[in-house]
């Protein structure tokens, strides 16, 4: 337990969110390009360095920090805990998002003098994980059934998934004219390991019954749906490394495949005022391959047993009642195993942004091969992240500046007002030596100072190599 | 480069040395402990005086029947138990009075543990109501544990009128029973 609780850390300042708002909009760095796949170019052609190029980690949890269960201040642990439990409902959740970029490219292209088109393509690895915190179970863990007569306990507030991808991606972006550049990007997703209970549903209650003290009726429809497990978890071998190597091979067109796409748009209102947005990720997975999947269905109303007097009515033996009891009690409960197809839909994410550039650029008299349109040195603006979730979507609104510092150094600094937390001040920065770009963001800087404190985190950062013509433009 | 180094030093700066996890201890973790309590129907029969009469005609003074219940000598339970409490409860309109007898039994049908419970004569058919309550703590609660049936007989007895039963009888004879299941699951044992 206590490692679990430490890697959970250690990922969340390792990594960051599905929320990138702070490499949303960063044209320098060509991941900019992944989030709208029709923002505006600003280089000729780069390569991401071999998975160094964009590595990315969010962890978040509505409802608790770390710091909230295990701070040492001498209160008993499973009172902070159950503070905790009873604090938090069905809505909070706990989110992890990591990716990591394997391969990455771009070049521009296009006739004539001007490239106004480019193609970029590229691998990344992708894990989500995304739970609803399971308030009823939670209940009845803790108090059982005994002081919560006539409750009637949700079960579809167990909703859990998580998955494991490779994304093998090509997009197009063309600038359409001064003002105009749209994108698109064409995804084929490959699911390694799928694991999602998100279709439950149901009830468990105790109500005064007629026959005996109580009535329980069960109503139960709970899924666990699985793919590319079964056959790590069944085999033969407890050997982690062939497992890994299972798993390796599936990155590349291996697992349950799916399609998608990006697109995108940047339009300029004015000369410094700009919006943009994308919507990323409308895409499906089918699972057809290595499913295994676990369901418990069925109704039952229990209210005893009753030995002496079966209902001889239809003739029954005791033996045959009692069987009979015993059979309806095994069912409700037994788990059917089937290995039935399934879709999973991609979590689609929404950005918007409007852009507000004012300032000269203090290094306008260089050689600035960075710029691709203005000498504003400066911006501000707002964008709005949205991000479609079982129950409802998750939200996130974020106020930016932005600086150019120099030729070679970049600058964002971001507060975000999301469920997680309205104290989330982020800081992103891009530097270029020569053709080799350097980024790395994070937010929630306030809670550095005490990690556990933070209820969410995210990091992005990474390596490129650019080119860029001092022609352009 | 310069620049390269210095960002970078500020990012080691942030994640190396300025952030960090105080005042935490994830040991806590080991023992959390849980107190479900849970309420559970077990036996229950709610009969008209006819039933006591059988295809002859005559009394039917003497009833037993056994259920397997295996939940109380689950691992899970048997691990985590702390306190049950049985409650039992008849509710008699019948003329005659009646005595129940609840046996525990083992898997080898051994007996671990008998309740006996008397219900009282309904003189006119007028409700009498009686309530029984086990504790099972300690001993008790071991000799519950390790239960696999529960035997119920249920003797009627002889009127103290001469009166017999018949098909024409009145009232009936309600029992209920339920089970209060204390619980304490610590996962750091």
């Amino acid at each position: 337990m206590k490692k679990v609780c430490q890697l959970f850390l250690i990922v969340s300042c390792v990594c960051s969110s599905q929320n990138k708002q702070l490499l949303y909009g960063f044209n320098e760095v060509p991941q900019a390009l992944l989030i709208n796949p029709g923002t505006q170019v600003e280089n000729d052609w780069y390569v991401g360095i071999p998975l160094l190029s964009h590595l990315h980690a969010n962890v978040g949890m509505s409802g608790l920090s770390a710091y909230d269960v295990f701070a040492k201040d001498g209160r008993d642990f499973n009172s902070k805990l159950r503070d905790v439990v009873y604090s938090m409902d069905d809505k909070d959740v706990f989110a992890i998002n990591q990716q990591l970029e394997i391969l990455s490219g771009g070049f521009a292209f296009g006739n004539g003098y001007k490239k106004n088109e480019y193609l970029s393509f590229g691998l990344y690895e992708e894990l989500d994980v995304f739970s609803y915190f399971p308030k009823d179970y939670a209940v009845l863990a803790y108090e059982g059934n005994f002081n919560n007569i006539n409750r009637t306990f949700d079960l579809s507030d167990l909703n859990v998934s998580g998955e494991l991808i490779s994304v093998l991606h090509v997009g197009y972006n063309k600038k359409v004219s001064k003002r105009f550049t749209m994108g698109a990007r064409g995804k084929i997703y490959s699911s390694i390991v799928n694991v999602n209970s998100t279709g439950n549903r149901g009830t468990f209650v105790t109500v005064p019954g007629r026959d005996n003290f109580y009535k329980h009726i069960f109503n139960l429809g709970l899924e666990l749906r699985t793919s590319g497990l079964a056959s790590l978890t069944n085999d033969e071998n407890s050997d982690v490394g062939s497992d890994i190597s299972t798993l390796k091979r599936r990155i590349l067109f291996g697992g349950n495949l799916g399609l998608g796409f990006d697109v995108g748009f940047t339009y300029k209102l004015k000369d410094n005022l700009t919006i943009d947005g994308s919507i990323q990720d409308i895409g499906f997975i089918r699972h057809k391959k290595d499913i295994e999947n676990h369901k418990l269905d069925g109704y039952y109303e229990f209210e005893g047993i009753n030995p002496l007097f079966p209902e001889s009515s239809q003739g029954q033996t005791a033996q045959e009642y009692w069987d009979e009891v015993a059979e309806q009690y095994e069912n409700l409960f037994e788990v059917e195993k089937t290995k039935d197809k399934y879709t999973t839909w991609r979590p689609v994410k929404l950005n918007a942004a409007i852009n507000y550039a004012f300032g000269s650029n203090s290094s306008k008299e260089d050689c600035d091969c960075m710029a691709n349109d203005d000498a504003y040195g400066n911006a501000v603006g707002v964008q709005l992240f949205a991000v479609n979730r079982p129950k409802q979507p998750q939200l996130a609104l974020t106020a930016f500046y932005y600086k150019r510092l120099f030729n070679q150094l970049r600058i964002k600094a971001t507060y975000t007002l999301d469920s997680y937390s309205s104290t989330n001040l982020g800081l992103g920065i891009s530097a270029h030596m020569g053709n080799v770009n350097f980024y790395v963001m994070a937010d929630n800087l306030l809670k550095f100072q005490n990690l556990a404190k933070a209820q969410s985190l995210s990091l992005q950062l990474g390596f490129n190599y650019i080119i860029k013509t001092n022609e352009k433009q | 480069m310069k620049i390269v180094k210095v960002s970078f030093l500020c990012i080691a700066l942030c994640l190396v040395t300025i952030s960090c996890v105080k005042d935490v201890d994830f040991d806590q973790a080991e023992g959390i402990v849980l107190t479900p309590v849970i309420e559970s129907n077990l036996l229950f029969f709610d009969e008209p005086a006819p039933s006591f009469v059988n295809e002859n005609g005559s009394e039917v003074s003497f009833v037993k029947d056994s259920v397997v219940v295996e939940v109380f000598n689950d691992e899970f339970v048997r691990d985590n138990l702390q306190k049950a409490i049985l409650l039992f409860e008849a509710t008699n309109t019948i003329n005659r009075g009646y005595e129940a007898k609840v046996d525990f039994l083992n898997e080898a049908d051994e007996l671990q543990y008998t309740l006996l419970f008397n219900i009282p004569t309904a003189v006119d058919n007028q409700e009498v109501l009686v309530e029984q309550e086990e504790v099972f703590e300690g001993d008790n609660l071991e000799a519950f544990k390790t239960t696999n049936k529960l035997a119920l007989t249920l003797t009627m007895f002889p009127s103290t009128d001469g009166s017999s039963l018949d098909e024409d009888s009145l009232g009936s004879l309600r029992f209920r029973s339920k089970g209060t299941f204390f619980f304490n699951i610590d996962t750091s044992e």
